[in-house]
């Protein structure tokens, strides 16, 4: 029984086709130096290969997060432009190709992979039944199954939402992301720990999974937030979004940052404290050499500058300011994961240089070029939403 | 019963009028109290003073009265200060970040919430203060010049738990004071008594309900949730930084707030029931609530998962060895009761019909409370009683003192808010009618 | 007819539209004296008053800021400066540590301070003598209803117009506010009678409670921390034991620290057969010997040993140690006769340790070598 007095006159606008070239662009050019550093340096593109596919999989599955938590809270702010965040979850497919390069050369990645090793050391060797090839890929494919699942749950029911206008759709849609959300605990943190965690396989820390959920949860929101302000810019919406939206989501940024940082915070000071030699080298490893100015520079670019750009009550309204605050976050995010990531390859110190900016080219080139793939195919705008009007009209 | 999405649910049901409010809810206010009134009055006052001799015991014979001991130092007396820090934070998460959030549901709940967290601050307090071996030089918790020279050690959680709490419960208290203010403006107009108009007038300040000053007061109070937030999870983080494991902080938090809504969703029932404030303080509300608690109760399931995981895949058999003492060892009994009132009875909340039952909801939130309790003995008192040599292996078991503290907590609580809901308007009359059907004006998003 | 005592003029309305209205419409006369009274905050009033926004959130960051530094400051010095002390092997200056209070203090400060800022300099509360206070409009606004209040300070102000104006928006009950004369003329006087025996009220309270807790609450227990302590002190009595005695025994079978028994008790030819110099005359313990038997043996023996004792025949002199007897006797057995004495020689076991009796003994041994050398000693 929906509101027959509202009638959205909705015209679907293309994106403009610089879009699509600029993804073009960015692929290929990452893929060209992702494939010619595989060639030379397999062990590095895959340590890259990691980061990557962990920056993308991070924004796909905590975008997927962020639909069903909209459903389960019966949000309504953010309904207008559910549709960035749908097709943002859709890179949640490509992930797998990005992580090739590591999935094939797990031996030069993954410590507990080398069989003989692992029989000699005792910790390893307790941990085996849970780090061993098979079980990771066992996991792996079923954590994919079970998004790629969910996704089509989730964005179908979206779809057919917009043709038939039916309401249970969305109450479908609420039970089922009642379901995810527990499923989607379990994998992401299954996630953190198999791809990030097990790098450096002696350790170990309880928060890790929150951790990598925290800065996901950031790039997701600093992702959606760009894309709206960008598209909403060229008016590809339709509707006019306001400031109060802007500022519900720059309001979320600034909330989540301080999550991070109280997130990371936490695992720091705890291992700190108690310096115990067996969790404080995975810190200290991050203090040799030159790793120590990017540790510093991980409070300096991950908490200081967002906490500052989305502050003030003005600024979370400010277009033109949650874009860049998205950029940067979205930055730092790559960041953090490169500091997780890169200091198993290169112990001594920072290693940068060509090599590591294959993926990230590939990475932006991939998302945008993925965005334009289903925006092309769907409505920018949940048409048959029955909260639409009222996202529409939302006020503060 | 379909859901119509289209339509932003009224938060208060029927169409109360603006003077009805304000006399439903200082009815209780200007009514003496009736005989179940006093008799509730009597029996928590009586477990009051039953707490109070048994800490009068405590305080002259020493803590050697209760059941601690070597290797078990450390007993009830945490166990409730952590179980009442975390009924505290559901208030203050119900009036500062379900603000933050915009939820208008919380109108109804949230002066009554913040009024418990402060009692329950103030209960918690009690046992960092009594638990020292000479209560009387508690000042030297706090950093001041003195003959020995001596400063406090900040690097100690102790002592952070010392800062965290005396800040936490004066933000609450300002928090909750500066709501009141306009509502005791309120009752200075309406009452008769000049007693109690003399004692309004004093304590609203003046408040003339001017919009120059509703700006302002907007932006503090926006201020003061956006500071309490951030406060609440950093105070329960620090409780939880006494005990040492990274997940601890989240989780601990998480768990709070699970404890904390249980208690207010209790209490609620009882005083909505009483008072006759069904339709302010609604089942919808108490339906959010219950869902509240099943995604914190998941939270606290999940970190349950993760300790147990990470303990395996640590390899370090202590840990491994702590976790498997909790489940099999002298206090599996704690252990499974935390289990099964956490994890597994909230999971009933699932279906609608019990998330809208009264009694059931009331019996799971008991649960919930029971389970957040024995938790927290689990993290205590069964590490604690297998220490890493196995000649200092010892068994805790509380004796009648221990048992009355804790007895005499619930007193002091139940004293408070009796007395709060009979001398304070429990809702906030100000809040409630500005999310009445009317209360704001049309093109700006009110509901019609 | 001019009222000189007015303070405004009031009109009440229902609905939070009809106020945004009328609201909207003051403004546009030109009113700027005026004030709005909602009995809650009405959405949109804010922007048709035009009122900027409120400058309390940069309070409450200056406020924060002040306490986060000050915390980290003290923090510092104290810790590193003033009185540092190494805990758990971190540094003086642990930062880490530090952020939890530090963030606290910068809640706690921010927080007070920008409510305190709010209400004694923005609203200048407590402010119980304003003219609206008391009047049938306060109490409508207080509960039901939304008002507007013109005030004659307004330069605009004219009683009629603001009266019309009301009139035309709709509104109901439009009433004339008065300032109080009889508070307005009321000069606070210093010496006044209430505030005098305030004072005096006060001023006893307080140095009956100093007195009180400076002479007397100080000595009672537990305040008098510990100065006069319920301890048992040396032979005195003591409540606990049956005996009353506070001094006890030590439990039957137990040996005080460091001692070793005596085994021979009473057969001092046995113990020079079983017992053995543990030290050999070096020079440390030749010395050790020297001065103890100075101390403890030359009174009677001599300095030489040889029996020529300083006592002035108040006892009688004992043999001289350089005797073939002694000479022959085991370290053992001279041991034996410091421990328990022999004839009128009395035991030497409290004054002697048993180490120092052993240098005594190779003390006197280097005595006797001296008086009875050989020839070749002097090689």
């Amino acid at each position: 029984m929906s509101d027959k007095g509202f009638t959205l006159d909705y015209q679907k606008k293309e994106l403009p086709i610089k879009a699509k070239y600029a993804g073009l662009a960015f692929t290929i050019l990452g893929l060209i130096i992702v494939i010619v550093s595989y060639i030379t340096n397999p062990e590095r593109t895959a340590y890259n290969s990691i980061i990557g596919s962990s920056f993308v999989l991070s924004i796909g599955v905590a975008s997927l997060f962020l639909i069903a938590l909209e459903y389960l809270v019966g949000a309504v702010w953010s309904v207008v432009f559910r549709r960035i965040t749908e097709f943002l979850s859709a890179v949640i497919f490509i992930v797998p190709v990005l992580a090739l390069p590591f999935l094939l050369n797990m031996h030069s990645v993954f410590h507990w992979s080398h069989v003989e090793a692992v029989a000699k050391d005792a910790i390893l060797a307790g941990k085996s039944p849970y780090l061993n090839e098979t079980f990771f890929f066992v996991r792996l494919a079923v954590i994919f199954i079970i998004w790629w699942l969910f996704y089509f749950i989730f964005i179908g029911n979206s779809k057919k939402q917009d043709k038939t206008m039916e309401q249970s759709l969305t109450k479908r849609n609420t039970i089922f992301a009642a379901i995810f959300m527990p499923f989607f605990g379990i994998t992401i943190t299954i996630v953190a720990v198999d791809w990030l965690m097990s790098l450096e396989p002696h350790w170990f820390s309880t928060i890790f999974g929150v951790y990598y959920f925290s800065g996901s949860l950031m790039a997701a929101l600093a992702a959606t937030t760009f894309a709206v302000v960008r598209l909403a810019k060229l008016d590809l919406f339709g509707v006019k979004i306001k400031s109060d939206h802007y500022y519900s989501l720059g309001a979320l940024m600034f909330a989540f940052t301080n999550f991070w940082a109280y997130i990371a915070f936490s695992q720091f000071l705890l291992i700190w404290y108690a310096n115990l030699p067996e969790e404080t080298y995975w810190f200290i490893n991050r203090w040799e050499g030159s790793w120590k100015y990017i540790s510093l520079g991980m409070v300096v670019f991950r908490f200081v500058v967002p906490y500052a750009l989305l502050l003030t009550q003005p600024s979370k309204k400010d277009p033109k300011r949650l874009k860049l605050a998205a950029i940067w976050i979205l930055f730092s995010h790559y960041y953090d994961l490169y500091w997780l990531v890169m200091p198993n390859y290169s112990k001594s110190g920072i290693a940068f240089s060509w090599n590591e900016l294959g993926y990230p080219i590939l990475c932006v080139g991939i998302i945008i070029l993925i965005f334009t793939m289903r925006a092309k195919n769907t409505n920018l705008l949940p048409v048959g939403d029955p909260k639409l009007k009222r996202s529409i009209e939302f006020h503060l | 019963m379909s859901v119509d999405y289209t339509r932003e649910l009224s938060v208060i049901e029927g169409r109360p009028t603006f003077a009805e409010i304000t006399d439903l809810i200082s009815k209780p206010l200007e009514t003496r109290p009736n005989k179940k009134y006093y008799i509730a009055l009597t029996i928590s006052v009586t477990l009051m003073l039953f707490g109070a001799t048994c800490l009068g015991l405590t305080f002259v014979y020493g803590t050697g009265m209760w059941g601690n001991n070597n290797p078990v130092g450390w007993a009830f007396d945490i166990v409730n200060f952590v179980f009442w820090v975390g009924i505290g934070h559901a208030g203050t998460l119900i009036s500062a970040i379900l603000f933050l959030f915009r939820q208008k549901w919380r109108t109804g709940i949230a002066r009554f919430a913040e009024g418990m967290t402060i009692f329950a601050v103030m209960t918690a307090g009690l046992f960092p203060l009594i638990h020292v071996g000479r209560p009387w030089l508690d000042g030297w918790l706090f950093p001041y010049p003195n003959q020995n020279s001596l400063w406090v050690n900040f690097t100690s959680p102790l002592l952070w738990d010392v800062f965290a709490v005396s800040t936490y419960f004066t933000v609450s208290f300002i928090f909750w004071y500066v709501g009141l203010i306009p509502d005791f403006a309120t009752l200075r107009d309406k009452t008769v008594n000049n007693i109690k108009k003399v004692i309004y007038s004093i304590v609203s300040l003046g408040w003339r309900h001017s919009n120059r000053h509703w700006h302002h007061y907007e932006m503090v109070y926006l201020v003061l949730a956006g500071f309490a937030t951030p406060l609440v999870l950093s105070v329960h983080t620090i409780v939880s930084f006494d005990f040492a494991v990274s997940i601890l902080p989240p989780y601990f938090v998480a768990g709070a707030v699970f404890s904390g809504f249980a208690m207010v969703q209790n209490v609620l029932i009882f005083v909505r029931k009483i008072f006759n404030y069904e339709h302010i303080i609604t089942l919808d509300t108490l339906e959010k609530m219950n869902k509240i608690i099943i995604v914190t109760g998941s939270m606290v399931g999940y970190a349950y998962a993760m300790e147990f995981f990470i303990a395996w895949y640590s390899g370090n058999p202590i840990e491994t060895f702590a976790f498997v003492n909790r489940a099999f060892g002298d206090y599996a009994w704690a252990y499974w009761t935390m289990v099964s009132c956490n994890v597994i009875f909230p999971q009933l909340f699932w279906i609608k019909k019990i998330r809208r039952s009264i009694p059931i909801m009331f019996i799971i939130g008991v649960l919930v409370n029971v389970g957040m309790w024995f938790e927290r003995f689990v993290i205590i008192v069964t590490s604690l009683s297998r220490d890493y040599l196995p000649s200092s292996w010892g068994i805790y078991t509380p004796t009648v003192i221990d048992t009355g503290i804790l007895i005499g907590s619930f007193g002091f609580f139940f004293t408070w808010i009796l007395i709060f809901i009979k001398t304070m308007p429990v809702v906030s009359i100000a809040e409630v009618k500005s999310v009445i059907t009317g209360g704001q004006p049309t093109h700006h998003g009110g509901a019609q | 007819m001019e009222n000189r005592n007015l303070y405004s003029v009031t009109g009440l309305f229902d609905t939070p539209d009809e106020i945004v209205q009328a609201v909207e419409a003051v403004q546009k006369e030109g009113y700027t004296k005026y004030d709005v009274n909602t009995p809650y905050p009405v959405h949109g009033l804010d922007i048709k008053m035009k009122l900027p926004p409120s400058k309390l959130g940069y309070f409450a960051l200056a406020l924060g800021l002040t306490g986060a530094i000050g915390a980290l400051f003290f923090m510092w010095w104290s810790m590193s400066m003033d009185y540092p002390v190494v805990i758990g092997g971190k540094p003086f200056f642990a930062f880490p540590a530090f952020i939890p209070v530090t963030f606290e203090v910068t809640v706690l400060i921010a927080s007070v301070g920008t409510v305190l800022t709010m209400l004694f300099l923005y609203f200048r509360f407590p402010n119980l003598s304003h003219p609206l206070h008391d009047t049938d409009y306060m109490k409508s606004v207080s509960n039901d209803k939304f008002g507007i209040s013109i005030e004659a300070e307004d330069s605009l102000f004219d009683v009629v117009r603001v009266k019309k104006l009301f009139e035309k928006l709709g509104a109901k009950r439009i009433s004339e506010i008065n300032f109080d004369i009889a508070e307005l003329n009321k000069k606070p006087k210093i010496f006044e009678l209430k505030f005098m025996v305030f004072l005096l009220f006060t001023a006893i309270i307080i140095s009956g409670a100093s007195y009180f807790t400076l002479n007397k609450l100080l000595y009672m227990e537990p305040f008098n921390w510990m100065m006069e302590q319920s301890r048992v002190m040396p032979q005195s009595h003591s409540k606990i034991f049956k005996d009353g005695f506070g001094m006890r025994n030590p439990v039957s079978g137990t040996v005080a620290r460091g001692s070793m028994p005596y085994m021979f008790a009473g057969q001092p030819d046995i113990a020079g057969e079983k017992l053995v110099n543990p030290f050999i005359p070096d020079e440390k313990t030749l010395t050790l010997g020297k001065k103890k038997y100075n101390t403890y043996c030359s009174p009677c023996h001599g300095n030489f040993a040889k029996g020529d004792a300083r006592l002035n025949g108040q006892f009688p002199n004992p043999p001289s140690l350089h005797s073939d007897k002694v000479r022959t006797w085991t370290d053992g057995r001279i041991f034996a006769v410091i421990t328990e004495g022999q004839n009128i020689m009395p035991s030497y076991a409290q004054q002697l340790t048993p180490d120092e009796r052993w240098a005594v003994i190779l003390y006197v041994r280097a005595l006797q070598r001296a008086v009875n050398a050989k020839e070749d000693d002097l090689k």
